[in-house]
């Protein structure tokens, strides 16, 4: 823990990404950051762009087109970061379990470090799991995570070298 | 002096303040609490702790350059210099951000960065006849000289009115913001930048928050407390703008500024030459 990590927890940046749920839960995150709720209080924003993420929220099922953009998501996040799920189709696929088109979860893609169960959660779940989701975020190191089987990672999430 | 040369470094958390302080005016404006006042901090610790991800190193060494070239153009004004040379050091500093977000492939990068030089193409004329009105006033390009001549605000009115809706092209305020568009091209020239390099980015912001507010301080002239009462209504009045309207397209804005800013502060300016 340096100088800096102290101020970690106070500065969340959410990514917020949906692949292919019925947009429940979308409503539930944008009430949190509506002025009943109002997440910006703990210096939470709603960033749209990876590079400068913390938090990757994913909501819904994982459909076979959002994978390569859910991992390359996950990918182009620096380092110290947390992924949560969101509802119930990001468990397990929910109502779309076994469909033709859907991978069943987003732990079947991307390693997750904090689940919000509900159909669609509430908000206060939600602002709990965001909670939950600092606290793990603020144990992490960023040299350990991702100099260590740095490349066995890469090749486990199954991406190549794309250029 | 003295005083001048350490408000000069003290400025980028001067800057902070200043963004902390707006985020809360703008939530308390849409009836939210709002984040504390020191958030910017709090963000650029976190940003300092992030792993550097660099995309090469012109890229990020062009929003290093943003930010330096900024401060720099900052001294320049602080130290009582010209304030023409002042307006060129901010231009050298976007322009340091658009070749950096040119330089990369991302398409949002390139477009952000081609609708930043609209940016330029809309304020920086207006920004010159600006200066041209404070000499014609102060009789000097010198900030000292300014700062003892009468408020410039009495011969300069339809300057300042201009140069209240400039302010939101200049900060990326709400009308317009076309730049940084941070739903569509999701922040523009900065998308590439994580980590550190997007922190030099961010806190360049705050330097020019400083920077522009500064030049609305100078139309006060040597009566200090009317600059300061500028500079509270120009922060409100720019708030509020934000708050209300929404993006316009970017020929909207070019089109709103050299049809009718620009004619405006020329109108001022001639008059004020003819009657001098």
């Amino acid at each position: 823990m340096g100088i800096f990590s102290k101020f970690r927890k106070k500065s969340p940046w959410i990514l917020h990404y949906n692949t292919g749920g019925c947009n429940g839960c979308d409503i539930e995150i944008l009430a949190a950051l509506a002025p009943k709720y109002d997440i910006e209080r703990f210096g939470a924003l709603n960033k749209g762009n990876p590079k400068q993420a913390d938090i990757l929220l994913v909501t819904g099922p994982v459909t076979k087109n959002c994978k390569d953009v859910l991992r390359r998501l996950y990918l182009e996040m620096p380092e110290p970061k947390v992924v949560v799920a969101m509802g119930a189709c990001a468990h397990g696929g929910g109502i779309f379990r076994n469909f033709y088109h859907v991978e069943n979860g987003v732990d079947n893609v991307i390693p997750v470090d904090v689940w919000i169960p509900g159909c669609a959660p509430r908000v206060e779940a939600l602002i709990d799991g965001i909670v939950e989701a600092i606290e793990i975020w603020q144990q992490k190191s960023k040299e350990k995570e991702y100099m260590r089987n740095h490349e066995e990672n890469y090749e486990r999430l199954g991406v190549k070298d794309d250029n | 002096m003295i005083n001048w040369i350490i408000f000069a470094f003290l400025a980028p958390i001067l800057g902070g303040l200043i963004y902390g302080i707006e985020r809360v005016v703008k939530a308390r404006m849409q009836g939210r609490m709002g984040p504390p006042v020191m958030q910017p901090f709090y963000d650029f610790a976190k940003l300092m702790d992030k792993r550097p991800l660099m995309i090469h190193s012109l890229h990020a060494l062009m929003g290093i350059m943003y930010f330096v070239a900024e401060w720099f153009s900052l001294f320049v004004l602080f130290l009582g210099h010209d304030v023409l040379i002042a307006v060129f050091f901010h231009v050298l500093a976007v322009l340091a951000l658009v070749i950096g977000a040119s330089s990369v492939r991302s398409p949002y990068s390139v477009l952000g960065a081609l609708r930043e030089l609209m940016h330029m193409i809309s304020y920086e004329p207006f920004m010159v006849l600006m200066v041209v009105g404070f000499y014609l006033v102060s009789g000097s390009f010198s900030i000292n000289d300014i700062l003892q001549s009468e408020p410039l605000i009495y011969k300069l009115p339809l300057v300042f009115m201009a140069f209240l809706f400039i302010i939101p092209m200049m900060l990326q305020k709400s009308p317009f913001d076309v730049a940084e568009a941070h739903q569509e091209i999701i922040g523009g020239p900065e998308i590439e930048y994580s980590g550190p390099f997007y922190e030099a980015v961010y806190t360049g912001k705050w330097i020019e928050y400083i920077y522009v507010f500064f030049f609305m301080f100078l139309f006060g002239g040597r009566n200090y407390i009317l600059g300061v009462i500028l500079v509270i209504f120009a922060f409100f009045f720019v708030n509020l703008l934000d708050n209300a309207t929404a993006r316009l397209d970017f020929r909207k804005m070019v089109k709103f500024s050299w049809i009718f800013l620009i004619p405006l502060a020329a109108l001022n300016i001639i008059l004020l030459a003819l009657w001098r």
